[in-house]
């Protein structure tokens, strides 16, 4: 990885870490586009496509309700596709997801921490946001939304930081079988947190319906077009 | 009817940011005070204690709701000051606001119209739509979005207190009934396109593997809600892979 291009992915996978919550959710922060756009930077679509989607069914599993703690996939695939990038073939796939998973543990842990920094220095403001003055309020928020981005920086360049020292001590360790199980295992609990979330979603009710016949569909499609 | 003040296109890109100071103490609280205060600036401002640091003031207590139908809260809140409401009623308006506001949005956007979108991409990749079908999802789900964000806060700003009217829109209730079926069909054609696509690389033996690791790490979820999450499972397979790749294969 050049340095041009770990600077591009740091500030990519800064604006999808602020996208998530922050602003503008215009959901960049989806792993689907936070990886194709990371493939992109390192001239690697195909890569970057199928971290996206490994990561996007993995981000079924979550529904961002309320004040739920989180994995943060998007930075998490941005270090992902970087990671497989720098280790070609099945152990790339596998040990992108390795590395994804752990930015992505580490940047929902880090979530979590500033919502407790910002509620102790909205506490400590309280004050002087009950006097009105709107230069307070502002200054408040825009403080929280500077803090998200550092934080989100922080994570990426962790993640970047992973994917530039691992696949070293990687490399060579694993028999061809053994990158290929690797891969198998991101595959498969991709694939089974994608459908236990959606069917969490769906529900019991007459979606349920709704969500045999697509599944009827898509495995006629997937056997038509095999 | 109050006239759209010019403030209005200001408060709206700030409801964008609405979540920027996100805390556990008020919430989007602060987010949604400081969308609101550009349309308070009409409001007497004059001392320490004036209508408009008033109003202010009540608009960055504790908010929460969907983001993206926040706006109404802003704008019913902004008009209701601009008519004079008693504050104990403008209180009392987005309390009664947030729990509406939270549930129809979740189910309108994070389980409809988000994965409606994600899983139709996901489908389109997997038949080899590449790069295109990310863009097509970005500007439909964004249209959406701002769409949906501009309703709100406009609606909020005309029905002032009485903006529980605004709730019964077609918008939100067929749309909420609409996305949730479209939602399961289209996630669930996308889920054996996304495993045929992924696995296309991979050989027999390591197909077999797939089928019954994914058969058997989805009845874990469902076994272990909330225990076993998707994160939890991934970290475990990838762990035992390099153990059983590194130790036998």
């Amino acid at each position: 990885m050049t340095v041009e291009s770990f600077l591009a992915l740091l500030g990519w996978g800064t604006l999808v870490g602020i996208d998530l919550v922050s602003l503008p959710q215009m959901m960049i922060a989806r792993p689907i586009v936070a990886g194709t756009v990371a493939g992109a930077i390192l001239g690697d679509f195909e890569t970057g496509l199928k971290l996206g989607v490994v990561f996007e069914l993995l981000q079924y599993d979550i529904l961002p309700v309320g004040a739920v703690r989180y994995p943060e996939y998007g930075p998490a695939t941005v270090a992902a596709v970087a990671t497989a990038h720098a280790a070609v073939g099945a152990l790339g796939l596998g040990l992108g997801a390795v590395v994804g998973l752990v930015t992505g543990l580490v940047g929902g842990i880090t979530m979590h921490l500033m919502r407790r920094i910002n509620s102790r220095i909205v506490n400590g403001a309280s004050v002087a946001l009950e006097s009105g003055d709107p230069q307070v309020l502002l200054r408040l928020h825009v403080g929280g939304i500077l803090r998200d981005g550092a934080r989100a920086a922080l994570v990426t360049a962790l993640g970047l930081a992973l994917a530039w020292t691992v696949p070293p001590h990687i490399i060579g360790v694993l028999t061809p079988r053994g990158e290929m199980l690797l891969a198998v295992a991101a595959i498969a609990a991709a694939l089974a947190a994608g459908a236990a979330g959606t069917l969490r979603l769906v529900g019991r009710g007459p979606n349920l319906a709704w969500f045999a016949a697509g599944l009827g569909g898509g495995i006629v499609a997937a056997t038509w077009l095999r | 009817m109050a006239e759209v003040t010019p403030r209005f296109g200001r408060a709206l890109l700030r409801l964008f940011a609405v979540q920027g100071s996100y805390n556990y103490e008020r919430m989007l609280g602060l987010g949604v005070g400081c969308a609101e205060e550009p349309l308070l600036r009409g409001l007497p401002a004059d001392g320490e204690t004036s209508p408009y640091r008033a109003a202010v003031a009540r608009g960055a207590h504790f908010f929460n709701a969907h983001p993206y139908l926040a706006g109404l809260a802003v704008g019913a809140a902004a008009r209701a000051e601009h008519d004079g409401a008693p504050p104990e009623l403008i209180e009392r308006l987005r309390a009664a606001l947030c729990g509406p506001l939270g549930s129809i949005g979740d189910r309108l956007i994070w389980a409809g119209w988000l994965p409606l979108l994600s899983g139709l991409t996901l489908a389109a990749i997997s038949l080899g739509a590449g790069w295109t079908a990310v863009v097509g999802f970005l500007v439909v789900y964004n249209i959406g979005h701002v769409a949906l964000r501009w309703w709100a806060l406009s609606e909020g700003w005309k029905h002032g207190v009485r903006v529980a009217s605004a709730l019964h829109h077609p918008i939100l209730q067929r749309g909420a009934a609409l996305a949730g079926p479209a939602m399961a069909c289209a996630v669930g054609a996308a889920l054996p396109l996304t495993a045929q696509y992924l696995a296309a690389p991979l050989g027999a033996w390591a197909r077999v593997v797939l089928s019954a690791a994914a058969v058997a790490g989805f009845l874990a979820i469902r076994w272990l809600p909330g225990r076993l999450t998707g994160l939890r499972l991934a970290l475990g397979f990838a762990g035992a892979a390099l153990v059983v790749g590194w130790v036998w294969l």
